[in-house]
């Protein structure tokens, strides 16, 4: 009997039994994401066990007789058992330490923070900047639909994304810095532990880089989203009760074409995290990526862990924040399913 | 990026080896104003000059990078630590031995005990004077059984726990075996530099023209004129900022954009471009060697007959031209080649490719397959195998190139594979002998043990007549030019690049880029 009463109960569902989709998913998909984590740290390990060589042999290379091998290898604790030896790292980290580089000896955390700085810089720099053209472009373009500034916009993008970022990187140098002007420097080396944002002009080509890079994809997306909302009953609805052209662009039609597009800035951000190993290279920028190829080559488990989780960790972070993002903007998504 | 460029080279090489290697430039190169080496200018900023800093942007580190010179390894290990400390023999820029720290080294008759005198009046860079105790505490450090430095395998001879302290400058230096080559054996640049009793790798400090102001492994070290120097008049400039870089393409471009002064370790297909875009080439005609090594020991190599096949295929200057550009120096199958002792009296080996298939024939090895290991390990390496690969095809072998990762050639099978590369720096003829062509030797890695050789050795080693020694080594490098193990092609140049503000460069022999990155004779205009 209470049980029907309670389901025939007229009036709104007590707060905490009331579906919050934004907090449930964040929730779920942080556990996830922590699980994933974990997963992650043993593959990467696995994967270092199963590389020829070992940090050992990295770090003498040919002055590595056997009696330096053997007596560099206990020193690093690497003829130790590979389970003990990734048990002995993840107390480590769950107690906040991530280790000793075995290159050299300095604390990962010292070492990877700095870093982490700089590779933000380069990414969030990048991924705002970029996203801004992408949209802007692409709005403009699909108001005007098939006039020239559309067709060489289209064709451009179509062009650009078929270049790799070490193309677009060193097309970049050869014009504005190595070989044709001198107007930036061609690699961006600062001072060990000044920040990025001391040194703009170092940051230029980078970045530049990067957003050349995504900024096609942003804008065919946005292009084509935006295009679906203008011939959409409400534009024209819009439109024929004589609203002026700009809110019907921006205040009508963007916000409901943003939706997918932001998938795709999502997408872009992941990108980033990864692109910048191939442009931070080139340019010798230190940061993350650089690291994790210097670590790969040194065969240095702490650091590569150390990286390859930062890296992992932004990706769930980035994946959870476009939902969150996508749900807060398409208010019928936030409905439960029923 | 770095691959395309070797990669490039790579394919143009599986295609046809009519394709030289100046040309097939990659990406950058391609957009030089033109493929013309102009001649090679050693200086062309004036006067010497005080002050300034000195940026180098230098390939070869990583962020195994140390300032601890027991265990300096990679070419910009050695640019801080050539800078930092100094050894008690040094190397002329022509690979001569001359004194350092060192005033006089004196051996007795047999060469079983050297005598050291070192100068007075220097200081480290904490101010400490430098005496006897501290060359004492150096090569007991080095030489720790427990702990043993990268210079140890070298000077094993030495028997540091008997080593007296005859007064504040003069040390006795025992040996358990004669050891005629002491003083050559400490000269080879960043080996045997001496550091102060209870030296403090956190805080390192040196008697060198430089100290160390910071340093981050595989970033970057800047390092400030030692005001106390004891050679006069040197160092010019009042700071030297080491940069490490990834790759050639990031370097050139940093030397062309004007980010860095001196950049080392070029490849010759960039020459024409550094020098069109109005930069300067150092070019030095190094003694380091990228020798081919067979063991002789077992399988297929271990047939004199076959090794020699092997030998007769080379085309040395082909080889050269396609991995070097054409700089550099042919090699005869010897190393040590500006080593007093080095034999240039025997004939020059050529390509003889009908000797070659006869030998073959005589050992019943006709259509020979065997595998090459190699690696990026050293500048040109991999390229120089492809290139062995088809030279020997002419005489019916086929030389399948198994190109491995750096770890996986130091890894647990270095110094065992059947047939693969390695580097080398510059070495004294007799002190290169003790560390890879004696059965004791650390680095045997062609597995070679002669017994003719091997007496000839114990007598040269204990001969401090140079003439004598001269005629003996003569006739070692004789059973190595008749039946080794080695493939010696040549000796590769050192391709540095510099901006034209920078004075005093000089090339050097050793095989260590910029006269083996010595900045006290450099000045800025």
């Amino acid at each position: 009997m209470t049980a029907t009463e309670a389901t025939e109960r007229v009036g709104p569902p007590s707060r905490a039994a009331r579906p919050h989709p934004i907090r449930d998913t964040v929730i779920r998909r942080s556990l996830i994401g922590i699980l994933t984590l974990v997963l992650v740290s043993i593959l990467v390990f696995a994967a270092t066990q199963v590389l020829p060589g070992n940090a050992a042999s990295a770090v003498l290379l040919n002055t590595a007789t056997p009696a330096r091998l053997h007596a560099l290898e206990a020193q690093l604790g690497l003829n130790r058992p590979a389970p003990a030896q990734y048990w002995a790292w993840l107390t480590g980290v769950l107690h906040g330490n991530f280790g000793k580089s075995l290159a050299n000896g300095q604390p990962v955390g010292t070492l990877v923070g700095g870093r982490i700085v700089n590779s933000l810089v380069l990414v969030v720099l990048a991924g705002v900047i970029g996203t801004l053209i992408g949209v802007g472009l692409g709005v403009l373009a699909a108001a005007r639909r098939d006039s020239v500034f559309d067709h060489v916009l289209s064709v451009t993008a179509l062009a650009v994304t078929a270049l790799p970022e070490f193309v677009v990187a060193v097309v970049l140098v050869i014009f504005f810095a190595a070989v044709v002007f001198h107007w930036f420097p061609a690699v961006s080396v600062f001072v060990p532990g000044t920040a990025p944002w001391s040194n703009p002009r170092e940051l230029v080509l980078p970045v530049a880089t990067l957003i050349i890079v995504i900024v096609p994809y942003v804008f065919r997306m946005m292009r084509a989203s935006m295009i679906d909302a203008l011939e959409s009953d409400y534009v024209q609805m819009a439109q024929l009760k004589g609203v002026p052209r700009w809110r019907v662009l921006f205040l009508h039609a963007l916000p409901n074409a943003i939706a997918p597009t932001i998938q795709v800035i999502g997408l872009s951000f992941l990108y980033l995290a990864g692109g910048v190993v191939v442009v931070e290279y080139i340019f010798n920028y230190p940061g993350l990526g650089q690291a994790l190829v210097n670590a790969v080559s040194d065969r240095d488990i702490p650091q590569i862990q150390a990286i390859v989780l930062v890296l992992a960790a932004f990706y769930i972070f980035v994946n959870i924040l476009t939902d969150v993002i996508s749900l807060a903007v398409s208010p019928r998504r936030r409905l439960p399913r029923s | 990026m770095t691959l395309s460029r070797r990669d490039f080279l790579k394919t143009g090489l599986a295609g046809s080896l009519a394709i030289g290697a100046v040309g097939a430039g990659g990406l950058l190169s391609g957009c030089g104003t033109g493929d013309t080496i102009k001649a090679f200018t050693t200086s062309t900023a004036g006067k010497p000059r005080y002050g300034g800093t000195l940026r180098a942007g230098l390939t070869g580190g990583s962020t195994a990078d140390t300032l601890d010179p027991l265990s300096a390894v990679t070419n910009v290990d050695f640019s801080r630590i050539d800078n930092l400390y100094e050894p008690l023999v040094g190397l002329t820029p022509d690979a001569l031995p001359v004194y350092v720290l060192a005033e006089e080294l004196t051996p007795n008759k047999d060469a079983t005990e050297w005598t050291v005198r070192i100068k007075q009046g220097i200081t480290f860079h904490n101010g400490k004077d430098l005496t006897a105790d501290d060359v004492i505490y150096t090569f007991q450090t080095v030489l720790n059984p427990k702990a043993p430095g990268s210079a140890a395998a070298g000077l094993a001879s030495i028997d540091a726990k008997r080593m007296t302290k005859l007064d504040a400058y003069t040390v006795r230096i025992p040996c358990s075996t004669p050891f005629a080559t002491l003083g050559e054996s400490l000269a080879i640049p960043g080996y045997s530099d001496i550091i102060p009793v209870g030296y403090n790798p956190a805080a390192p400090v040196g008697t060198g023209p430089f100290r160390l102001k910071s340093f981050s492994p595989g970033t970057q070290s800047t390092f400030v004129r030692y005001g106390g120097y004891w050679q006069t008049g040197v160092p010019y400039l009042d700071e030297v900022v080491i940069t490490d870089y990834a790759d050639q393409t990031s370097q050139v471009n940093a030397l062309l954009a004007g980010q860095v002064d001196v950049v080392n370790l070029l490849s010759a297909d960039v020459i024409s471009e550094v020098q069109g875009e109005g930069k300067n080439i150092l070019l030095s005609d190094g003694g380091g060697w990228n020798p081919f090594t067979m063991r002789v020991d077992s399988g297929t190599f271990g047939d004199v007959r076959i090794r020699q096949a092997m030998r007769l295929v080379v085309d040395r200057q082909q080889m050269l031209d396609l991995v070097f550009g054409g700089f550099g120096t042919i090699g005869n199958d010897l190393f040590g080649i500006w080593a007093p002792e080095y034999d240039h009296s025997l004939p020059q080996r050529q390509q003889d490719i009908d000797q070659a298939k006869s030998l073959l024939r005589a050992a019943g090895a006709e259509g020979l397959h065997v595998q090459l290991i190699t690696s990026e390990i050293g500048q040109g390496v991999t390229l120089a195998a492809q290139v062995l690969a088809q030279q020997a095809s002419l005489a019916g072998i086929t030389v399948s190139v198994d190109d491995v990762t750096v770890n996986d050639f130091y890894g647990t099978n270095y110094l065992k594979w059947q047939f693969a590369q390695d580097y080398w720096f510059y070495n004294f003829y007799l002190p290169q002998v003790s560390l890879a062509t004696l059965p004791t030797a650390p680095f045997n890695e062609t597995h070679w043990d002669n017994a003719r050789y091997n007496s000839l050795y114990a007598q040269a080693i204990a001969t401090t007549d140079t003439s004598l020694r001269t005629e003996i080594a003569h006739e070692m490098q004789q059973i190595e030019y008749d039946e080794g193990g080695y493939i010696i092609p040549f000796f590769p140049p050192v391709i540095d690049g510099f901006g034209t503000n920078v004075g005093g460069l000089v090339p050097g022999k050793s095989g260590l880029s910029l006269n083996a990155y010595d900045f006290k004779g450099v000045w800025l205009s």
